[in-house]
């Protein structure tokens, strides 16, 4: 039996590297606060602390986690696919950064995947399990295009710090400033051979529409087209760029005398930030549920 | 090798099979434990039915939907930036023990029964199925606001759709997963439908 939305909430971590880099870049979307408990959250949601409704909530709010076609686990379970496969590139990557020098494993640096192809799919991946999850957990909110677009909107102004990470670990500190306007360009260099390469394509391809890698690469190219019109308002918004993201971050991870790519290289490989704020995201939304329906 | 032994081999050999065929195979969305509360989900209203029932935002107010499942749809109550209240409407088909607290209450908004649920939620349940609620979020709501927002939901729709499922139940049985529905068309209150057409008709 894998562990409900709100058991992994109460599990995840309070003070770690992860942690630190959202706090860092948090403070260019107005803080980051890290909630890691579920009895935090539903007395925030529910405007009280009466321990009778928040019992009713949390056994709700399970029941509700536990049924498969409500999708509030499957959103995790993509989560978890990305975060892995993050975990698996990154630490590549990383260790063919420090092997470069040592004449012997020097090879292993041809091996490594760090090409901006293969960056832009993997936040291609990312994106796409972005939506789904969306879907997976909300549904498809309201009865028009528009309110649809709507809820996406509230959604990413919810999730501003979760948005501003993805941006900015996985667009802007790899791929340069103009990453959002060169993503298309370069997912549509890539081919589905790339795609395959990706540790978390075999884990999400079940969930992906369509048959076929092609198929699911379109999917990923128009999720991509759909975010990133957004994605540029959102860094206006902000004014985020790679160095503002850098100089916040250094104030809680302390200074960095790499390049941007390498930055993105070891956040990849050491922080689980996609997944953190994704189960906080997943957990809210539950709770919200869970309250209104007691 | 034994005779017995090479049966029991066989055996377990096929047993392990199956026990893979139910793990690994699709079978498990026809296994117990895919909806809440095991319910089947023709049983239980689709959320777009109730979207068109919420209020209507006030001037400076968007209201904006924010979930949709079975049985459920969620929006905020918006005034810029700032998140007023939730707003839900949710079929207790799936969460029986919602109504019990309906029980003991005197308060009644449009004849259907209120009851408070700590200092920022109040909620009503209409025709002894659909439940509809307000959470005051952030800074909150007084209860009075909280009663007017409840009383601005289409009552009387609600009401009306409980009769129009029990005709529609032979809607197809099975639904996809949430996500990848297309939007079901609501099911129309027959009970509104009906003496229209008797006004339409000539008269004989």
């Amino acid at each position: 039996m894998s562990p409900t939305v709100l058991n992994r909430l109460d599990h995840l971590p309070r003070r770690n590297l992860t942690v630190l880099a959202l706090t860092g870049i948090g403070t260019l979307a107005g803080g980051f606060h890290n909630t890691t408990s579920s009895k935090e959250l539903i007395a925030d949601v529910l405007g009280s602390e009466d321990p009778e409704l928040m019992v009713q909530v949390r056994d709700r709010a399970d029941e509700l986690s536990k049924a498969r076609h409500e999708g509030y686990g499957r959103a995790l379970s993509l989560y978890d696919a990305v975060n892995r496969s993050q975990h698996a590139t990154g630490g590549l990557r990383f260790l063919a950064n420090v092997t470069s020098g040592l004449p012997l494993i020097k090879r292993l640096s041809a091996l490594t995947p760090a090409t901006d192809t293969l960056q832009a799919v993997d936040l291609g991946l990312k994106v796409a399990a972005e939506m789904l999850a969306f879907t997976q957990v909300n549904g498809l909110p309201g009865d028009s295009f528009g309110a649809f677009a709507a809820a996406l909107a509230d959604y990413g102004q919810q999730e501003r710090v979760r948005m501003t990470a993805l941006i900015c670990f996985d667009a802007l500190l790899p791929l340069g400033d103009q990453a959002l306007e060169r993503l298309d360009g370069l997912l549509g260099a890539a081919g589905s051979h790339d795609l395959r390469e990706m540790p978390a394509y075999p884990l999400m391809a079940g969930l992906i529409p369509g048959h076929g890698d092609d198929a699911h690469m379109n999917f990923i190219r128009s999720s991509v087209g759909t975010w990133s019109g957004w994605a540029q308002g959102f860094v206006g918004q902000l004014g985020l760029t790679g160095q503002k993201a850098v100089q916040a971050l250094e104030q809680t991870i302390g200074p960095w005398q790499g390049g941007f790519e390498q930055l993105a290289v070891f956040l990849d490989a050491f922080t689980d930030t996609y997944y953190h704020t994704g189960v906080q995201a997943v957990a809210r939304r539950l709770v919200e549920r869970a309250a209104a329906e007691i | 090798m034994s005779r017995a032994l090479r049966w029991g081999l066989g055996l377990l050999l096929v047993a392990g099979l199956l026990l893979g065929a139910f793990l690994f195979l699709p079978f498990r969305d026809w296994l117990p434990g895919g909806t809440v509360g095991d319910i089947a989900k023709r049983e239980v209203v689709n959320g777009t039915a109730f979207n068109r029932l919420f209020p209507k935002p006030e001037m400076g107010e968007q209201l904006v939907f924010t979930q949709e499942k079975r049985g459920f749809s969620e929006a905020r109550l918006k005034r810029g930036d700032e998140v007023l209240a939730l707003l839900a409407i949710s079929d207790t088909t799936t969460a029986p023990a919602a109504r019990s607290k309906y029980a003991g209450s005197t308060a009644v908004i449009q004849g259907w029964p209120l009851v408070e649920q700590g200092p920022q939620a109040s909620g009503l349940l209409v025709a002894d199925r659909f439940q509809v609620k307000v959470i005051g979020q952030g800074s909150g709501l007084d209860a009075e606001r909280r009663h007017e927002l409840l009383g601005a939901f289409d009552l009387k729709g609600l009401a009306a759709l409980k009769p129009a499922l029990k005709a529609g139940s032979d809607r197809p049985a099975r639904a996809l997963p949430p996500g990848r529905q297309a939007p079901v068309n609501a099911p129309l209150p027959k009970a509104e439908r009906s003496p229209k057409s008797a006004v339409l008709e000539p008269a004989a």
